[in-house]
């Protein structure tokens, strides 16, 4: 009796994903299955919405046009609660159980470190859209991992052209607000790189938890110090709540933003006019970038989802996937070293321009320069930078 | 000194929502001898009315207060008539674990409805007031105002009403209580109720300083909350207040001068160091209300 | 309590013990498993055996101790940084690794526990909830050493040398076979400090600790030894898990961990081998299961825990005993084992 309970709670499990399973695989046999890995309850919920909604997007508009060669697009979409571990068990469902082609994830970087071992043993492509920790990519392509791409702008880029900005306005005191995570103080690991020779310095540096509200004291020890603009690489949720406190702090107008945290977005310039004006950004993407492409995206999301407004992670997922497909199609086959040199040859026009793999298989692809004025975003240069592997 | 004055009274504005959260929390421990991990979620679930409120339902703040705190007093007394109620003299592991349950729950069920994406709150009165070179925002000022009159309030509940002498016995001896024929299960409800409806009141009067919404926004609260009540003398609300102050203000110090990066284990830091000293708390549990 | 019960008295003579059977079909499922199942449900096996171990410790703690602690998943995560560490900068291989984490949080257990063990009830879940958060921040801000939130990664897969021969579980079927070795393990060990004077001890402290003082035993020593036996569980547990999932970073500070290890122990029966032995696998069967409805899975994760304590007061390990009660002839129903 303990034997077949025992095993009553494994097999009632396995088969729960069978029946889980049973109904795409009543689907055409030629579906082409994507796994997408993204957080999607707890506190990081809100990123994976928005790569879910882009990539399903993209899906349904290549589905739409016909598919890849006839074949339809179908996406498997699992939660890795921004967690290792949970990531490393759906990463292995959706290769073992659900036997998706390619995957598409994370955006939590140690989540996606944790994947790319486990994609590599099964030869299955990982294309990350989202996830900025160095390491993916000094350890992909000729680094190891060849099974694994990112197609996300690295932080070395972003960090040299902000500082190099902010340098040639003449903001050379800066105090750092960034989130403690390795998107944040990796930009200021970069940043710190470069500003000796630019002659930059940084007066103070504060990195604050994700979930934090409360910038009152860091923002009295700013405007007591000599620093002339605020340099953050933060989280999109959190620029409003900062900016906000900027205006009670009265730093609004007399210190710009510099960095990155979706500064340009409707609902954060609304939030804190004054504050945001003069904000200097270096994106990936922008909801109000002025091409057909990134337009007819922005459109055909807020159509899809409520009038939502897209963010970057939706716009990079749904891009991640037209990629995703153009390789496919390109291989003319579903086979993933067929895909890997695929990708590695790739040429693809973005509605951003064009991007391309480097041998770490590191999307090199342009970063937009933009300022806020007068409340709107103004796109005042674009950058495509390689990234140098030398002292890895 | 007068930087020092100023990190004091960004200390005090965090305090103050802390201690109206931390003071639901420690009144709900007082009856129910529990820890509820869930706390913050209440104060989730008044953020979300809220903003529900103003964004989808046009209302006007103060009737977007209302409508958030009348949810989070449904939603809650849904949570104590199947969970709260049935944890009375419930060993301590069972509370940690249902409330972690309903905590799961709630927050996701919020992801659920509502979405996962990024929502901003933008009611509220956030003009900043100036007081020679230091600014506050308007709002603010009001929830150490309301955080003052719910302090106020309770003084006078526990002390003069029936109601707030219930509590008061209820906290001190159950089965006493039981003996003398009074209905402990709504004497828990009842503070169970106010408690979380207190938590939910301090997530809309936060909202238009900390703006962003979404779903896990509770746990930290949570987090937050936890070592208050310890320090504060679990069940004492004068206590809990004096300690939501002290944790603020040393929060707003140790984010001014040391690094933001340190904030969050101020809370457990002093509650730790507090505990090496006098293993009660700060304020003793006897002297609850 | 693992107490054999006294009723097996009261057996029918005739009828068979159905004992040894069922541990030998346990046995044999248990070493066949990887061969029937798939590689993702083996997976989930070796989470479940590496949250075993954290859980062991954990049900010494409440199940024979009394003391309900939080800080299982700080011993899990020092255990994963110190292997992790020791790993990429001494290149030192698996078993050394999971010695010095196991050695590393028996010895910070010892100041940690002496001021933690002061308190009762609330004031100690607090405390040692405390060691979680503080290890998170020292963790994310202690970055030449833990590299902050970057973390460390790409760390080895465990290898096991003996004499020359070396062997690695470079797979989810190989990592199975060791977890389960390690774990059949650490349950010995686990079970001879139960079942010594010393365990017994303990559970006297847990009924009365003011008797059990008053009997001579040395009450705070006891507890402290548990609270330092504890923290060396969930440091092997966390040297285990980082060797496998590769990966160590401050997220595996955060509460997800600490319930998972609470949900072991209560869910199977706090003070029941078997019980917490069932309960890692039914959570893992439990989590995993739930992902077949993603937006559903934490609510109905959440509901589950509802149940469990409502429904399930005292875990899954009377039902177990139960069970064993039958196995060993009490009830004389016929069925199939």
């Amino acid at each position: 009796m303990t034997k077949s309970s025992f095993r009553t709670v494994l097999s009632a499990s396995t088969m729960a994903l069978c029946a889980a399973m049973a109904l795409p695989a009543l689907a055409q046999d030629a579906d082409i299955k994507i796994g997408l890995v993204s957080p999607n309850s707890g506190a990081n919920a809100r990123y994976g919405s928005f790569a879910q909604r882009g990539a399903a997007l993209a899906a349904k508009e290549i589905n739409e046009a016909g598919g890849i060669d006839g074949r339809m697009i179908e996406i498997f979409p699992a939660d890795s609660v921004c967690t290792p571990v949970e990531g490393v068990s759906a990463t292995q469902r959706l290769i073992n159980q659900n036997e998706v082609d390619f995957i598409i994830g994370d955006i939590c970087s140690s989540v996606t470190l944790a994947m790319q071992p486990l994609v590599e043993d099964a030869k299955v492509v990982l294309v990350n859209a989202a996830s900025s920790n160095p390491q993916i990519t000094y350890q992909a392509g000729v680094g190891g991992y060849k099974y694994s791409f990112r197609n996300y702008p690295t932080d070395e880029v972003r960090a040299l052209s902000i500082a190099k900005y902010a340098a040639e306005k003449g903001l050379t005191k800066l105090a750092v607000l960034s989130v403690d995570s390795d998107y944040g103080r990796g930009a200021i690991d970069f940043t710190k790189k470069y500003i000796d020779d630019l002659g930059v310095t940084l007066v103070s540096e504060d990195y604050y938890k994700e979930g934090e509200v409360d910038f009152r004291s860091v923002l009295t020890k700013v405007r007591k110090s000599d620093a002339q603009a605020i340099l953050m690489y933060g989280l999109a949720d959190t620029t409003p709540i900062i900016a906000r406190q900027m205006i009670e702090a009265g730093l609004a107008g007399k210190l710009p933003l510099l960095g990155n945290g979706e500064f340009s977005a409707a609902a954060t310039i609304e939030a804190a006019p004054k504050a945001m004006d003069g904000a200097i950004e270096a994106a990936a993407w922008l909801p109000a970038y002025d091409s057909e492409g990134s337009k007819a995206f922005v459109a055909a999301y807020e159509a899809a989802y409520d009038g939502e407004e897209p963010n970057n992670h939706a716009y990079g997922h749904w891009e991640t996937l037209h990629l995703l497909a153009q390789a496919i199609d390109d291989a003319d086959s579903i086979d993933a070293d067929a895909v890997v040199a695929a990708l590695e040859a790739i040429s693809f026009e973005s509605p951003m321009g064009t991007i391309t793999f480097d041998d770490h298989h590191q999307a090199i692809r342009p970063l937009l320069l933009l300022e806020i004025e007068d409340n709107a975003p103004v796109v005042t240069g674009s950058v495509t930078g390689a990234v140098t592997y030398a002292d890895n | 000194m007068y930087f020092l004055l100023e990190q004091i009274l960004n200390g005090v504005s965090s305090g103050a929502v802390y201690a109206i959260v931390a003071v639901g929390m420690t009144m709900i421990f007082g009856v129910m001898r529990a820890i509820n991990f869930a706390h913050g979620e209440y104060y989730m679930i008044g953020t979300f009315g809220g903003w529900y409120a103003t964004s989808a339902l046009g209302l006007p703040y103060p009737a977007a207060i209302l409508f958030g705190v009348a949810v989070t007093i449904v939603i809650a007394y849904v949570i104590g008539k199947f969970v709260m109620q049935r944890m009375i003299g419930a060993p301590v592991e069972a509370s940690v674990v249902a409330t972690l349950g309903v905590s799961l729950v709630l927050q996701n069920t919020a992801i659920l409805i509502f979405g996962g994406s990024y929502k901003f709150f933008s009611a509220g009165y956030i003009e900043p007031v100036f007081f020679g070179d230091v600014g506050i925002a308007q709002q603010r000022l009001l929830i150490i105002l309301v955080c003052i009159l719910v302090f106020l309030g309770l003084e006078l509940m526990v002390g003069f009403t029936r109601m707030g002498k219930t509590i008061r016995a209820v906290s001190q001896n159950i089965e006493a209580c039981e003996v003398v024929g009074i209905d402990v299960k709504k004497v828990v409800m009842t503070t169970f109720i106010l408690g979380t409806a207190l938590a939910g009141f301090s997530g809309i009067l936060t909202a238009p300083v900390n703006v962003s919404v979404y779903g896990g926004m509770g746990e930290i609260i949570t987090f937050k909350t936890l070592p208050i009540i310890v320090m504060g003398g679990l069940g004492n609300v004068r206590g809990t207040l004096a300690a939501a102050m002290i944790l603020g203000i040393a929060e707003s110090l140790v984010a001014g001068h040391f690094g933001l990066q340190y904030r969050d284990s101020v809370g457990f830091i002093t509650l730790i160091l507090m505990l090496l000293w006098r293993p009660h708390g700060l304020f003793s549990s006897r002297a609850r209300f | 309590m693992n107490n054999t019960p006294l009723s097996t008295t009261a057996s029918d003579p005739k009828r068979r013990n159905l004992r040894a059977p069922i541990v030998i079909a346990l046995a044999v499922v248990a070493l066949g498993a990887p061969m029937v199942l798939g590689t993702y449900a083996v997976h989930a096996m070796v989470i479940a055996l590496i949250f075993l171990l954290p859980a062991h410790g954990l049900n010494l703690l409440v199940g024979y101790t009394g003391m309900l602690s939080l800080a299982q998943a700080a011993f899990f995560g020092l255990g994963a940084y110190a292997s992790a560490l020791m790993s990429i900068h001494l290149g030192t291989s698996f078993p050394v690794n999971m010695l010095a984490a196991i050695a590393l949080a028996c010895v910070i257990a010892v100041p940690l526990g002496i001021p933690a063990l002061r308190l009762r009830d609330t004031s100690f879940v607090m405390c040692t909830l405390g060691f979680v958060i503080i290890g998170q921040a020292i963790s994310k801000n202690w970055i030449s050493v833990t590299r902050g939130d970057m973390g460390l990664n790409n760390i080895d897969k465990p290898t096991v040398g003996l004499a020359g021969y070396s062997w690695t579980a470079s797979n989810p079927v190989e990592a199975y076979y060791l977890a389960l070795v390690l774990a059949a393990f650490a349950t010995w060990v686990f079970w001879l400090v139960v079942r010594s004077p010393a365990g017994r001890n303990l559970v006297a402290i847990r009924e009365n600790e003011t008797l059990a003082e008053s009997l001579g035993i040395p009450t705070w020593n006891y507890r402290l030894a548990a609270f330092v036996i504890a923290a060396g569980f969930g440091g092997a547990g966390g040297s285990l898990y980082v060797h496998y999932i590769s990966v160590a970073s401050p997220l595996m500070f955060q509460t997800l961990y600490t319930t998972t290890m609470l949900i072991i122990v209560l869910g199977g029966g706090a003070g029941s081998i078997t019980g917490v032995i069932f309960g890692s696998f039914l959570f893992v069967a439990l989590s995993e299961g739930l992902r077949i409805a993603p937006e559903l899975r934490m609510i109905a994760y959440g509901l589950s825990l509802l149940i469990l304590v409502f429904r399930f007061p005292q875990g899954f390990a009377p039902f177990l005993m139960r069970i064993w009660d039958w196995a060993g002839g009490v009830d004389k129903k016929e069925g199939s084992a």
